[in-house]
């Protein structure tokens, strides 16, 4: 139970923002300023006790401590545990989360100034941190589960935050459900190794998997749990099964193919949630599950996983090359990347995807915030405006020339973009050169038996990398350059004649874009293998043994044996993402102002991209529509049949009795009346020959006697 | 060491309704002090009962039972038949312990919500109380006419409270559910009067044949009787006959060649006699649960019954329907109930799927939550139907969750019903820029009921969840498609809860403009505070610490479901042999 000094503070960091979150839902209100200080300094202490763990952990120790959570007391059931495990992995991830999370909040002091329900949205910040923080820090599928969905149900409340918006509560709704079937296939899948291996944690899990070995029908091994011995040979289809279901997870909170629809429309919470949850943190969560269940997926649920990566890469770029919200961009962006991340995991790039899990972090959280300062911008340039009521603050079309009116927006948000293009010098190119460095390599070693099908994946890794320096650069021109495209002055949208924003939402900004440059995550900006990042979360590191072992090992030795492919994968990118900014600037720089505003989405393809592939009209009329009408139906047959018959029942039992009731009358009743009446007969008759004659007596007697004689003689 | 407190459970309600007889009607605000205290009464002696309870106390089958009172109630000789015996035998187990507590809390939280009622006071406190009384008499009798007696006793309080004091078509919905529950209880009577034909108190016939020594009941003297019984020589005139649910539960206690004996080989329909019997027992039960497809007498009694009312007929009244499947058909048949394990399981997931696409099609809001009452119950039966640790901790703590969730969602149904006099969905927008608090704890109680984690609903669910998803594998139950399908429920109750959130809570405010001139739409008051907060503590509280509750029972449901598959599988073995011989 006591635990160390590191796992402890762990414990506090973990803490503090639920603490925050409760003081300031519950007495927000009456703490001056509404406590935004208060939620942020806890949040920022949590993130000094992070770095602190850092410096403890990185390279150096694990902690893990582990205590009961409850039990039930029987032979065949271990204890459910509880505990923090604290690894490279762990102290990365809580160093990223505090920080983007401090940052965010920070921002939104500006961002959110004013709003109705501020202290609210500090508290659900402070959910929302102490929920993502659980998920990096335990030590257990089941609670790492339960942190999960109070994720999920945090996002809700933010996405929902301006509740009074139906757009923002059908969002929520949509987030919400649409994670809810990732997490029923997450659920499965832990019941599925539970049921086998009789325990959630981690370690232990992963130990059981180290014992042990595949055999000509399957996965065998065997252990003694409450000195009771349990030998299971488990088939590769089932482990595949389990293993899929565990990633079912990843795909509805890292938004993968076919479950990202919930994504873009998450855009309609505030800015810096979007940015905080829906870019750096949360949707990578799933990516992080990936990563902690590494050992857990045979090769070819890493195959599949690697397929739905690609897939995913591909269509949010596709999507994102015809978005005219600036949101909507950087959310199929983030589909896109997130896509790439799951690409690396499922082709063994595991180090390469964490990676860019990291680096993704932080240019995506800039990238957001600076989306943010343009509407905030914006809208305070259309508040001066009152007649222009229908102009859409965050339509790029709207925009135009930021860049001479706002130029450290400009430049900040010049560095995010070409780290998520993949130029090189940011930080962006390390991660994305590294995993399509590993994913070349895979294809190697997985078409090695002369299938060459698995190239495709690495292709369209490359193939993103054009749409991806493609979308950005069109994305940046509607902004930034050309003219102001509203009606209005373009000053009006700088805070005052100085300043272009609020000091407290440009540092968070400046900060993040410093580190989406390569040199903070390796000494040598044009190579990753480098990188302290990537060194220090390999899997070298740990001594686990992987289901996909084999492959694994397979991957990282055609890698390391890659020494010329490694260069021209690092020149081909760079040039594939030249390519793509060179097509937009053709494309673009030639179009006057009216042209840009008046862009609409005309052709087959450009509406394909605009509607997402009409995702959502397809689940709908396939999914939502017969849900709908079956519930209705099923209903109908509660009132129409099991009622029906039973009020109808009813009415045939009054009828049966009725009947009874007649039958009692006529019957059972008329039979005892029969019986009285004709006692009554017989005896008026009896009556009437008692006469008092003795004549009558004597021929009554003669008339017996000649009857008595008749019934001697005849019988 | 025996204090009577079990008695103080059972019959402090009905002391204070003695109480209130003497009271005049027209003093209301005494009426509910009393009703009040008769109800305090019972939580404060259900919390002492909680804190002495011993959990780890549990050996094998029936000697867990804890504060035991047993008192020879009616005893009388049938001549050649025997002697018969029905006693005053009241005991708490792990089982019971989580269900007490519940029916003690929910009392007091029933009555602050009858604070409002008007109509009649005292006739109302009055019936309230007895009901109070019959339902933790339920939970604790461990004879089987005594349950009886209780379980039928609770339909003519619950047929006036709803009959009464409910909405416009009350008096169909009170026929209704009296109709349905007391077809259940027939079914029900019929296998009590079967099991008393056929089983025999060990106990009493050791002392009636005078081999206790002392008077003093013994391990010996029971084993012997018993085996003199199934050697066949004790005289039929000897035999005590019993209704005492756990001599029920041993085979040894059943008379060679009664009907219910396990070699007896009676056949009904091509089935063992005791597998009918079974299936009666369940049937009667399942439509407590409600189990689909004998529910709909619930949708009807919950939109009728006033606030406190269906507050406690979903908190508590329906935890009898899957207690006495846990107390009394499992345990007595477990042959029938490993046999019929797929029927159970099926129909578990059948409510669970069912229960949830209707209340997705309500656009009654309290429909709404009596369809969720009926997917949320359907769990019970999928945990006890997969025989497994896990699954029937769930079932039972299941029990327990939803007694407090549910109790929450009516009294949050409550809140905008007794401002509106509506409580349709569409009738209402964006409450919760008028009642924020309000909005607050419908909230919490949704999620709470969705199955969120950190909410007691969260444990239940992924314990029977994970008891189904394993039953194969470790008992041999439930085909593996079974839980499969019934995760799906967990979406599904998202979507119904997340939907009504989406169109009476959120969004710009608006009410009907009928029912604007009416309504007074106000937040939360303190009386409604005071029930909400407590429940929501509650759920809370046995969400994050699980062992407050697994602690008590973990020990006895574990121990008990072990026994129901191990008899389970050893009886349907000689049962069917006895069929197919």
């Amino acid at each position: 139970m006591a635990g160390t000094p590191e796992t402890t503070t762990a414990l506090v960091v973990l803490l503090l923002p639920l603490l925050g979150f409760a003081v300031l839902y519950l007495f927000g209100k009456r703490i001056p300023r509404q406590g935004d200080w208060l939620g942020i300094s806890f949040t920022g202490l949590a993130f000094i006790l992070s770095v602190w763990l850092f410096a403890q952990t990185w390279n150096t120790a694990t902690y893990h401590t582990r205590t009961t959570w409850f039990s039930i007391p029987s032979s065949i059931v271990s204890d459910f545990t509880a505990g923090i495990l604290l690894d490279n992995l762990t102290v990365l991830m809580l160093v990223i989360v505090t920080f983007i999370s401090m940052l965010v909040q920070l921002f939104s002091i500006g961002y959110m100034h004013g709003d109705k329900g501020y202290y609210r949205y500090f508290a659900y910040l402070g959910l929302f941190t102490f929920s993502m923080l659980g998920i990096v820090l335990v030590d257990n599928l089941l609670l790492l589960f339960m942190f999960w969905e109070l994720v999920g149900f945090s996002s809700y409340l933010l996405i929902g935050f301006w509740y009074h918006k139906p757009a923002a509560i059908a969002a929520n709704k949509k987030a919400f459900l649409v994670n809810r079937v990732g997490d029923i296939g997450l659920l499965l899948g832990l019941f599925a190794f539970y049921t086998y291996f009789r325990t959630f944690d981690l370690e232990a899990l992963r130990a059981l998997i180290s014992t042990g070995n595949w055999t000509g029908n399957g996965f065998a091994l065997g252990y003694t749990l409450n000195n009771q011995p349990w030998l299971l040979e488990l088939s590769p289809v089932f482990l595949t099964f389990a293993g899929l279901g565990l990633f079912m997870g990843c795909v509805g909170k890292s938004a993968q193919f076919p479950l990202q629809v919930w994504l873009p429309d998450a855009m309609q919470g505030p800015t810096p949630v979007s940015s905080l949850i829906h870019a750096a943190t949360m949707v990578a969560a799933g990516v992080y599950l990936v990563a902690r269940c590494y050992a857990f997926f045979t090769p070819d649920a890493l195959t599949v996983i690697a397929i739905v990566g690609a897939i995913t890469a591909l269509i949010g770029a596709l999507a994102a090359l015809k978005q005219y919200d600036i949101k909507a961009v950087l959310a199929f962006s983030t589909i896109s990347q997130l896509g790439y991340m799951v690409m690396g995991m499922g082709t063994g790039a595991y180090d390469a995807s964490l990676f860019h899990l990291t680096t993704h972090a932080f240019f995506k959280a800039a990238l957001f915030l600076n989306a943010g300062i343009i509407i905030h911008a914006m809208h305070r340039g259309l508040h001066h405006m009152h007649h222009l009521g229908n102009v859409d603050a965050q339509d790029i079309r709207n925009m135009g020339g930021l860049r001479k009116t706002m130029p450290v927006t400009f430049y900040t948000y010049l560095v995010a973009a070409a780290a998520l293009a993949g130029i090189p010098l940011t930080s962006g190119f390390l991660s994305k050169d590294a995993i399509l460095s590993v994913a070349w390599a895979w294809a190697q070693t997985m078409s090695a038996n002369g299938n060459s099908l698995y190239f495709i994946v690495p292709v369209i890794g490359f193939v993103v990398v054009v749409l991806t320096a493609y979308y950005m650069t069109r994305h940046m021109w509607f902004m930034f350059f050309g003219s102001f495209r509203t009606p209005f002055d373009v000053h009006q949208i700088r805070l005052s004649h100085k300043q272009e924003t609020e000091r407290v939402m440009l540092l968070p900004v400046i900060l993040l874009a410093i580190l989406s440059l390569g040199i903070f995550f390796s000494l040598n900006p044009l190579s990753f293998s480098g990188s302290w990042v990537v060194s220090g979360i390999s899997l070298k590191n740990y001594s686990i043994t992987l289901l996909a072992d084999n492959l694994v090992q397979a991957v990282r030795l055609q890698d390391d044996a890659n020494h010329w492919p490694h260069i021209v994968i690092g020149i081909l990118s760079a040039l594939l993402a030249a390519t793509g900014i060179a097509i937009a600037l053709i494309k673009y720089n030639r179009r006057t102002s009216e042209e840009l505003l008046q862009e609409r989405p005309t052709g087959a393809f450009a509406k394909l991209s605009y509607n997402h592939f009409y995702l959502d009209q397809l689940y709908n009329y396939t999914l939502v529509k017969p849900t709908l009408l079956l519930s209705r139906g099923l209903y109908r047959v509660d009132k129409r049949v099991i009622d029906y018959t039973l009020n109808y029942g009813s009415k045939w039992l009054v009828v049966f009795s009725k009947i009874i009731g007649w039958f009692d009358r006529l019957v059972v009743d008329g039979t005892v009346w029969l019986i009285g009446a004709l006692a009554k007969f017989l005896g008026r008759f009896g009556r009437g020959l008692q006469n008092g004659k003795v004549q009558s007596y004597y021929a009554y007697s003669l008339f017996g006697f000649i009857l008595i004689i008749l019934y001697i003689v005849l019988f | 060491m025996n204090d009577f407190i079990l008695s103080g459970l059972i019959f402090s309600p009905l002391l204070a309704a003695l109480v209130l007889l003497l009271i005049p009607n027209r003093l209301q605000q005494p009426i509910r002090v009393v009703a009040l205290s008769g109800t305090v009464v019972q939580l404060i002696l259900a919390i002492l009962l909680y804190f002495r309870f011993d959990g780890a106390a549990f050996a094998n089958g029936h000697t867990g039972y804890q504060f035991v009172e047993k008192l020879n109630w009616i005893g009388f000789s049938l001549g050649s038949l025997g002697r018969l015996q029905i006693d005053y035998f009241v005991g708490v187990d792990g089982i019971s312990i989580g269900l007490v507590l519940l029916t003690g809390i929910i009392g007091v939280i029933g009555v602050i919500s009858s604070w409002t009622i008007t109509k009649t006071v005292k006739g109302y406190f009055l019936l309230y109380l007895l009901l109070m009384t019959s339902v933790m008499g339920c939970f604790l009798a461990l004879d089987f006419f005594l349950f009886y007696l209780f379980f039928e006793f609770m339909l003519l309080p619950m047929y006036f409270l709803i009959g009464i004091w409910g909405g416009p078509k009350r008096e169909y919905a009170a026929i209704k559910f009296f109709i349905y529950t007391l077809v259940g209880s027939l079914f029900i009577l019929v296998v009590m009067i079967g099991l008393y034909t056929s089983v025999i108190d060990p106990v009493a016939t050791a002392a009636y044949l005078e081999l206790l020594p002392n008077g003093v009941a013994s391990q010996e003297a029971v084993l012997q009787v018993q085996q003199m019984l199934q050697q066949n020589v004790i005289s039929g005139s000897e035999l005590v006959r019993t209704f005492n649910i756990p001599a029920m539960m041993e085979p040894a206690n059943y008379i060679p060649g009664s009907l219910l004996h396990v070699l007896s080989g009676s056949v009904l329909w091509d089935l063992p006699l005791r597998f009918i019997a079974f299936l009666l027992l369940f049937a009667g039960f399942a439509i407590k649960v409600p189990s689909v497809p004998v529910h709909t007498w619930l949708p009807d009694a919950h939109v009728e019954a006033p606030t406190p009312i269906s507050v406690l007929l979903a908190a508590i009244l329906l935890k009898v329907g899957g207690y006495g499947l846990i107390r009394i058909v499992y345990p007595i048949f477990p042959d029938a109930g490993a046999y019929f394990s797929i029927l159970v399981g099926g129909l578990g997931v059948l409510s669970i799927i069912y229960g949830a696409l209707c209340a997705l099609a309500m656009n009654d809001l309290k429909k709404l939550i009596a369809y969720s009452s009926v997917s949320h119950m359907g769990f019970v039966l999928l945990g006890l139907a997969s025989l497994t640790v896990e699954g029937v901790n769930g079932a039972v703590y299941m029990m327990f969750s939803h007694g407090i969730i549910s109790a929450m969602l009516f009294l949050v149904v409550g809140v905008i019903y007794d401002r509106s006099h509506n409580r349709m969905i569409l009738n209402f927008r964006g409450l919760a820029s008028r009642m924020p608090a309000y909005t607050s704890f419908v909230v919490i109680a949704f999620f709470a009921s969705l199955g969120l984690p950190g909410f007691s609903g969260f444990i239940s669910e992924l314990m029977v969840l994970l008891g189904g998803f394993s039953a194969p594998d470790v008992t041999g139950m439930l085909p593996r498609w079974m839980t499969v399908v019934a995760v799906v429920g967990l979406l599904l109750s998202a979507a119904y809860y997340l939907w009504a959130l989406q169109r009476m809570f959120f969004g710009k405010y608006w009410i009907f403009p009928e029912l604007r001139e009416k309504a007074n739409i106000a937040d939360l008051t303190t009386r409604e505070y005071l029930m909400l907060v407590p429940l929501a503590i509650l759920t809370l509280l046995f969400g994050i610490f699980p062992h407050l509750l697994l602690d008590k029972m973990g020990v006895a449901v574990t121990g008990f479901t072990e026994l129901v598959l191990q008899n389970g599988q050893e009886q349907l073995n000689m049962v069917l042999s006895t069929i197919i011989r």
